[in-house]
């Protein structure tokens, strides 16, 4: 089921130099229960896109659902109380500076106008999930940036909603924190069954947490599906672009240059056993195969086997190995022919 | 002619009394300062371009009035506030008529330098509370208000000590307090001892204002 539809959604911002599309006539679809991801490079609009989403800005045109409500229609305390149902997190935390932990993410309660005697036990109970049950009372100046983004995180869940919105959550963050924030996303996705959009600009995120992704540039959404058949089979350079930054398959040229054989990347999808085709198809053809680039990614837990390799041998039995190689299940790539 | 003490303690009286007009003058026209000056100095920031109040009308239209006052000089607002002095307190004259005139000049002050501090808030922080579904008021009770306490503070000492220096000029057309005994007899009669006693009071009132501000601007921050 739909959890956020966007359709047609444009956002036009006027400037002294024009106008600018930041959202240029997008339409997406994100399931319930997903973690989905928008990628792009800085300006590509997918922090336009993201911000729409809660109406922290307004579309320009087109509509979208947010559980079946038309947002684009609310305003004033329907929006706000809409709101309160979309949790979002920033690069920057945004605590408020001069609330204790517990009073920041009571704030979000209280605007909820949840009681005074159940917001105590709801606090704790949501920082028991993130882990600061010890810093309860504590300036956010006293938190480190992971810390304070588990508050932030805290107070984006407080009034449980269906949709958490992350705008570059972890591009703030060092590595090791990113890691821990992405699991604790990942688990309350899992045990709280709740819709997670998220940007960024790093691949790794993506390939992390995501089950589907749209790549964005100027605007537009220039490339959507599986997170794992993006990884697989990119269509567009810059999805490549993207991939390369976290999995590169370069050759250096050198290398490459002193090949004779045809060069050949083999991708294994899901649970073929890459290595036993390969050798497999050097036993039952003439073909001599030299490994220049192999890994094997797990995304989402499902390996993703990627092999560069030269062939050498007569034409026709490294073209009949190739034929073989596509017959087992296999993606197979010319890079470059033989010389 | 020096300082003469023997006659500064005979005239102890007459400080003391001056001293507690000023005290008197300055914080009403402080308090109205802050209950009038406070709601405008945040109505002037949240009804600007990007705010969630974003109303242009409002916004210059308020922020010409607050610029219009400030650009009256003080001396010439407390003779043209005569008639609304008068109706007011009903007499032109003492520290009660100095306070319509003081409250005036400090309302604007105040207003933008609330409006200042207001400023320099995080944009992100405000959003994140809308984003939160908070209400208008909750946005102005607990994010605009407490984020900016610390430079509200340093305000309300800024305008106090601004206070004192107007409550001087006040003096000068018979408005009560150590200002007006300056003028008066250290002045208009040479009275060195009169003129270095009330200088020297002026000068202990605003820094120890200054240190108390300051003190507590800084312990209220909890960046």
């Amino acid at each position: 089921m739909c959890m956020i539809e966007i359709q047609n959604l444009s956002k036009i911002y006027k400037t002294k130099k024009g106008e600018v599309n930041g959202v240029d006539n997008v339409s997406l679809s994100i399931e319930k229960g997903e973690i989905y991801g928008i990628v792009g490079y800085s300006g590509a609009g997918k922090s336009s896109l993201l911000r729409c989403i809660n109406l922290l800005e307004r579309p320009t045109s087109g509509h979208l659902t947010v559980d079946g409500v038309d947002l684009t229609v609310l305003r004033g305390e329907p929006l706000r109380l809409a709101r309160l149902k979309i949790g979002m997190i920033f690069q920057h935390f945004y605590l408020i500076s001069q609330k204790t932990v517990y009073e920041n993410i009571a704030f979000a309660l209280k605007a909820a106008k949840v009681p005074a005697k159940e917001r105590i036990d709801r606090v704790e109970k949501l920082l028991e999930m993130v882990g600061l049950s010890d810093k309860r009372d504590v300036y956010p100046s006293q938190l480190s940036g992971g810390q304070k983004q588990r508050v932030a995180i805290a107070r984006a869940l407080a009034n449980n909603p269906k949709v958490l919105l992350c705008d570059e959550a972890t591009s703030a963050l060092d590595p090791t924190t990113t890691k821990s924030i992405l699991n604790l996303l990942k688990k309350i996705n899992q045990e709280l069954k709740i819709t997670i959009v998220l940007i960024t600009h790093e691949m790794n995120v993506v390939k992390e947490i995501c089950n589907r992704m749209a790549i964005m540039q100027e605007g537009r959404v220039v490339e959507e599906g599986a997170v794992y058949n993006i990884f697989a089979s990119p269509k567009t350079e810059l999805a490549k672009e993207f991939i390369a930054s976290v999995v590169s398959y370069d050759i250096p040229e050198t290398i490459a240059n002193s090949c004779e054989g045809p060069l050949v990347k083999v991708t294994f999808r899901g649970k073929v056993a890459g290595e036993g085709v390969i050798s497999d198809t050097l036993q039952q053809y003439q073909v001599k195969g030299n490994f220049l680039h192999g890994s094997i990614e797990y995304i989402q837990d499902l390996p993703l086997g990627i092999f560069v390799m030269e062939l050498k041998g007569a034409k026709e039995e490294i073209k009949q190995a190739l034929k073989y190689i596509e017959e087992r299940d296999a993606q197979v790539e010319v890079l470059r022919d033989g010389v | 002619m020096g300082f003469d003490f023997g006659h500064f303690v005979e005239l102890l009286p007459d400080i003391n009394t001056a001293f507690l007009q000023t005290i008197y003058m300055i914080s009403i026209s402080l308090a109205v300062a802050v209950i009038v000056g406070l709601p405008i100095g945040i109505l002037l920031y949240i009804t600007d371009k990007g705010l969630f109040w974003e109303n242009q009308a409002v916004q210059s239209m308020l922020g010409f009035i607050v610029n219009l006052v400030r650009s009256i000089p003080f001396i010439i607002l407390l003779v043209a506030l005569i008639p609304l002095t008068k109706a007011i307190v009903g007499t032109q004259i003492g520290p009660a008529a100095a306070s319509v005139s003081l409250s005036v000049a400090a309302i604007p002050f105040f207003a933008r330098i609330v409006e200042t501090a207001l400023r320099e808030i995080d944009k992100g922080v405000i959003e994140a509370a809308i984003a939160a579904g908070a209400t208008p008021w909750m946005i102005i009770k607990d994010v605009l208000l407490l984020e900016a306490k610390s430079g509200i503070i340093s305000g309300i000492t800024l305008t106090l000590i601004s206070l004192i220096g107007f409550s001087a000029m006040a003096g000068t057309v018979g408005g009560g307090g150590i200002g007006d005994l300056a003028i008066r007899f250290g002045y208009y009669r040479y009275d060195n001892t009169i003129m270095i006693a009330t200088v020297l009071i002026l000068v202990i009132l605003v820094q120890v204002i200054q240190i108390l501000g300051d003190f507590i601007a800084k312990v209220v921050d909890k960046r």
